[in-house]
């Protein structure tokens, strides 16, 4: 499913994001990236959504090489890969019901479809009767819960989440993980980056552990052991 | 088609949802538009004022008052043979004393020193129209020659040269201070709208990138700003264009006690109205959207 063969991301002479990255990461898995600050771990996401290029090396995802994806095709590869950030990143302009619309509006689905899609998504995560208020007026667990819910209304085959219970508290931090053990258990791969040792060592599943742009250790059952 | 429709749906939905914003846009916009109108309405009203008096310029000629036939027909047929003459006009000695005699009705000492006199002191009047102020230079140059000298009193010549040259100078002026002025106005507006977009797409940023991570394409997101560059356009040109008639309609009374024409700048605007709109709404719309797209460039890199 996703195949990163020898990956180097150096932005100056000095400064090397990510060295020598050799991972393959198969359909259907749940994979945590855990490490420190700075280990590499935005990198990696920001490279998978086409957000940055590698400076060597080759990505490809599902069989498509998006080291070499053409400027046009970016959008096209984003709407096949659901993203979860951890600062939401909600229009905040939009309501809730528009910000999982838009998801699907960008991708140019009929309007029967979406007004069909995003109550039901909205109500998979909890949201559907508060579909219509704005951002700032719901909590940090519930944006969070709509950053999923417009993730997922487009069934895409990979979930990246990147720290997506950074800001959350305990009693959110684990809906957002049951929830994505759900959207896993319905087949989707799911590649969640964080450093919440508590949340890596609940989930029991393979951990990849990043060091200062490097991989150290990558365990089919592991533990967060920074 | 239906990309196309939700671009303008978003487009709306983006109007009304940052109101003020947009409302700031159409003021910044309609202010610009209405100093450049002011500009206008100054170059108009400087031209009407710079042809009334190149109207009220002519060239007198004053022949002695012994002056034979043939001499002003020699003359007459000199100063018609330059194609910038538009007219010549001939007054007989007898015409020149009544024209005298009605101009100066209240002076009667100068009306009685003509009556003392017993005939008439005053010879025909050639009265003379060119094109141009500037054309009567070539005139009295032709006419400045010995084989009129006799019939010709050389003395108007030179008073008529200095009036003329004078008013070229003070048209020139005007009409560079004009150019000057709507040079200055232009430069004005265009760094006031520039920034005004270019801020409005900074507090958008965040949200231009969002669209970006979302799966958007660029035009998708540059759409929705188009279609809003247009109907801010739109708008401001129509709010400007009831505020110029309103201001026109006031300004028409005082304007004809100069000019003597009843509704000169409204007329102006009435007429001229097919082409102001569509090169301000054009000027505009291309300053407002080349703006937006130069501004969200470096945001659409995500």
């Amino acid at each position: 499913m996703i195949t990163l063969t020898g990956v180097t991301k150096q932005y100056t002479k000095d400064s090397i994001a990510l060295h020598d990255i050799h991972l393959h990461i198969g359909s259907g898995e749940f994979v945590s990236i855990v490490g420190q600050s700075g280990s590499g771990k935005t990198t990696l996401v920001k490279l998978l959504i086409a957000e940055e290029r590698p400076s060597k090396g080759k990505i490809d995802i599902g069989g498509w090489d998006i080291t070499r994806i053409s400027y046009d095709d970016i959008p096209h590869l984003r709407r096949q890969i659901g993203v979860i950030f951890q600062d939401f990143k909600l229009l905040p302009k939009k309501t809730i019901n528009e910000n999982v619309a838009f998801a699907l509006q960008v991708a140019g689905e009929p309007s029967h479809r979406i007004r069909e899609v995003v109550p039901r998504v909205l109500d998979i995560v909890g949201l559907g009767h508060k579909m219509h208020r704005y951002p700032y007026q719901i909590s940090g667990g519930e944006q969070q819960r709509v950053v999923i819910a417009r993730s997922l209304v487009h069934r895409p085959k990979i979930l990246v989440a990147d720290e997506p219970t950074g800001n959350l508290d305990s009693i959110n931090t684990l809906e957002i993980i049951e929830i994505l053990k759900k959207i896993n258990e319905f087949g989707t791969t799911v590649v969640l980056v964080t450093h919440n040792r508590d949340v890596v060592n609940l989930l029991k599943r393979r951990v990849i552990t990043l060091h200062e742009g490097k991989v150290i250790a990558d365990e089919a059952i592991g533990k967060y052991r920074l | 088609m239906l990309s196309f429709l939700r671009v303008i749906k978003f487009a709306f939905q983006d109007m009304a949802r940052n109101f003020s914003l947009s409302f700031m846009t159409v003021l910044i916009l309609m202010l610009m538009l209405l100093s450049v109108n002011a500009v206008v309405v100054v170059r108009v009203l400087t031209a009407q004022a710079v042809s009334s008096i190149k109207e009220q310029i002519d060239l007198s000629i004053f022949f002695d008052h012994d002056v034979t036939e043939s001499q002003i027909e020699d003359v007459k047929s000199h100063v018609n043979s330059f194609p910038e003459v538009t007219s010549v006009t001939y007054l007989t000695r007898e015409e020149v004393l009544d024209a005298f005699k009605r101009q100066h009705e209240g002076s009667s000492d100068i009306l009685s020193s003509i009556d003392e006199l017993g005939s008439n002191p005053l010879g025909p009047t050639l009265i003379i129209k060119a094109r141009d102020p500037s054309d009567y230079q070539k005139i009295i140059t032709s006419l400045n020659v010995p084989e009129y000298e006799d019939s010709i009193e050389a003395k108007t010549f030179t008073d008529t040269e200095k009036a003329i040259s004078r008013i070229n100078a003070i048209t020139t002026r005007v009409e560079q201070l004009s150019f000057g002025l709507s040079a200055l106005f232009a430069i004005i507006a265009f760094l006031i709208i520039f920034n005004t977009i270019k801020v409005g797409i900074y507090t958008q940023r965040i949200e231009i990138s969002i669209k970006k991570l979302v799966g958007a394409t660029n035009w998708f997101i540059r759409g929705p700003y188009i279609v809003e560059a247009t109907f801010f356009s739109l708008v401001a040109i129509l709010l400007t264009m009831v505020f110029v008639f309103g201001a026109m309609r006031f300004l028409d009374p005082y304007i004809a006690i100069v000019f003597g024409t009843p509704s000169f700048l409204t007329g102006y605007f009435t007429s001229h109205i097919l082409t102001l709109v569509p090169l301000q709404f054009f000027a505009v719309f291309t300053l407002t959207a080349l703006t937006s797209l130069l501004a969200m460039r470096r945001y659409l890199r995500v």
